[in-house]
């Protein structure tokens, strides 16, 4: 769910996605096992529909979350290309998929527009033009977020100067980079 | 495209309800099951007329089908959500409720309600409850600024229902205030 209210990509939960999908896939075989056999009872039967639901419970958990992780992947792509930082928060398969996508952007656009224009207005990423906002999409990292403490938080200084220390299960309105450090270590979530 | 545009930035209510299904409550089964082991954990054995607690999706799954009573939370009573009516009525701040109270109450009140004492009664608190809660989250809106605000005791679903708004305005303010570190 953290991941749905971030405006940046947070680190990716490789292990913990292959394990639930290792998981998944055992319970799967399980109840294939068991539906073949005929010898299952009715308050078998009963258990089998219990994990099946389950099941779906988990696949839909896994679908939202790699959904959004592939729509930010998409809407950054370019950005991600220029930025280590960025590039450490996701998998090997997540990199390439970025790599290639930003790669194929950038040629349907020149293709269709580009192309045709004078030579200096060209490129996408033309920062010597001030005044002018940036072609590359950047996480928002000023964005406001509702921020849930799990913990007691050490004081954190706002952008006005001002200092917030947030109590356990304290709820607060306030930027993404300001709480982003306690959403990475656990003591806060994004609610 | 990989996420429809609905759900790009805010969450929906039956994502909230999806996620408080996973919440534990106590059942009263009619029907005996051996501990079954589920991905989020094992639950069980259910050995009527023993309560056993399971997560809500499960009980939701046992009681459409007549295989268990629901046990009410204790939150859930007529009395409690009085108190905390009366609370909310004199009192400036929000009271106490359980984080995600809106889903786990709708959804008992939709799938139980014989195995909750009183539940007409229930609903009205419940609603007038909200409406007032509603009302303090409104004029809460004065007291956005551009840097933080906090909001105890809100719970989820008060939080989506606020989020777009106060949001945009949180935005706009930081644009107008200068040297505030942003990137717009």
């Amino acid at each position: 769910m953290n991941e749905r209210h971030a405006p940046d990509i947070l680190p990716a939960q490789e292990v913990l996605l292959n394990n639930v999908l290792d998981h998944l896939r055992r319970q799967s075989d399980a109840v294939q096992l068991l539906r073949e056999d005929p010898t299952t009872s009715e308050e078998e039967h009963l258990r089998i529909v219990l994990v099946q639901t389950e099941i779906e419970r988990v696949k839909f958990i896994v679908n939202s979350y790699v959904r959004t992780r592939l729509y930010k992947i998409e809407n950054y792509a370019r950005f991600i290309t220029t930025n280590a930082n960025l590039q450490t928060k996701l998998t090997a398969a997540e990199r390439d998929y970025a790599i290639r996508y930003a790669r194929i952007n950038d040629r349907h656009l020149f293709a269709t527009v580009l192309q045709s224009l004078p030579d200096s207005q060209a490129h996408l990423d033309d920062e010597e033009i001030a005044f002018m906002p940036s072609m590359i999409n950047q996480p928002n990292l000023s964005k406001p977020v509702f921020a849930h403490a799990l913990e007691d938080c050490p004081p954190v200084h706002l952008p006005d100067g001002s200092t917030l220390q947030m109590k356990k299960n304290a709820i607060s309105l306030t930027h993404y980079s300001v709480v982003e450090n306690f959403v990475a270590r656990g003591e806060a979530e994004l609610v | 495209m990989s996420l429809p545009t609905t759900l790009r930035t805010f969450v929906t209510p039956s994502e909230l309800e999806f996620v408080a299904c996973q919440q534990l409550v106590e059942i009263v089964p009619l029907i005996s099951m051996e501990r079954t082991a589920f991905i989020s954990g094992a639950y069980g054995p259910l050995k009527p007329p023993n309560r056993v607690k399971v997560p809500l999706w499960l009980a939701i799954n046992l009681k459409s089908k007549k295989k268990c009573h629901i046990v009410p939370p204790s939150w859930l009573t007529v009395d409690n959500l009085k108190e905390r009516l009366e609370e909310e009525t004199t009192n400036n701040g929000f009271s106490k409720l359980p984080f995600r109270y809106i889903e786990v109450s709708k959804l008992l009140l939709d799938i139980a309600p014989d195995d909750i004492e009183n539940p007409d009664r229930l609903r009205s608190l419940l609603k007038d409850l909200r409406e007032a809660r509603q009302a303090k989250c409104r004029s809460g809106l004065s007291q956005v600024d551009h840097s933080e605000l906090s909001l105890p005791n809100l719970c989820s679903m008060e939080l989506n229902e606020i989020r777009p708004f106060f949001i945009q305005a949180m935005s706009v303010l930081t644009q107008l205030v200068p040297n505030s570190g942003t990137n717009t």
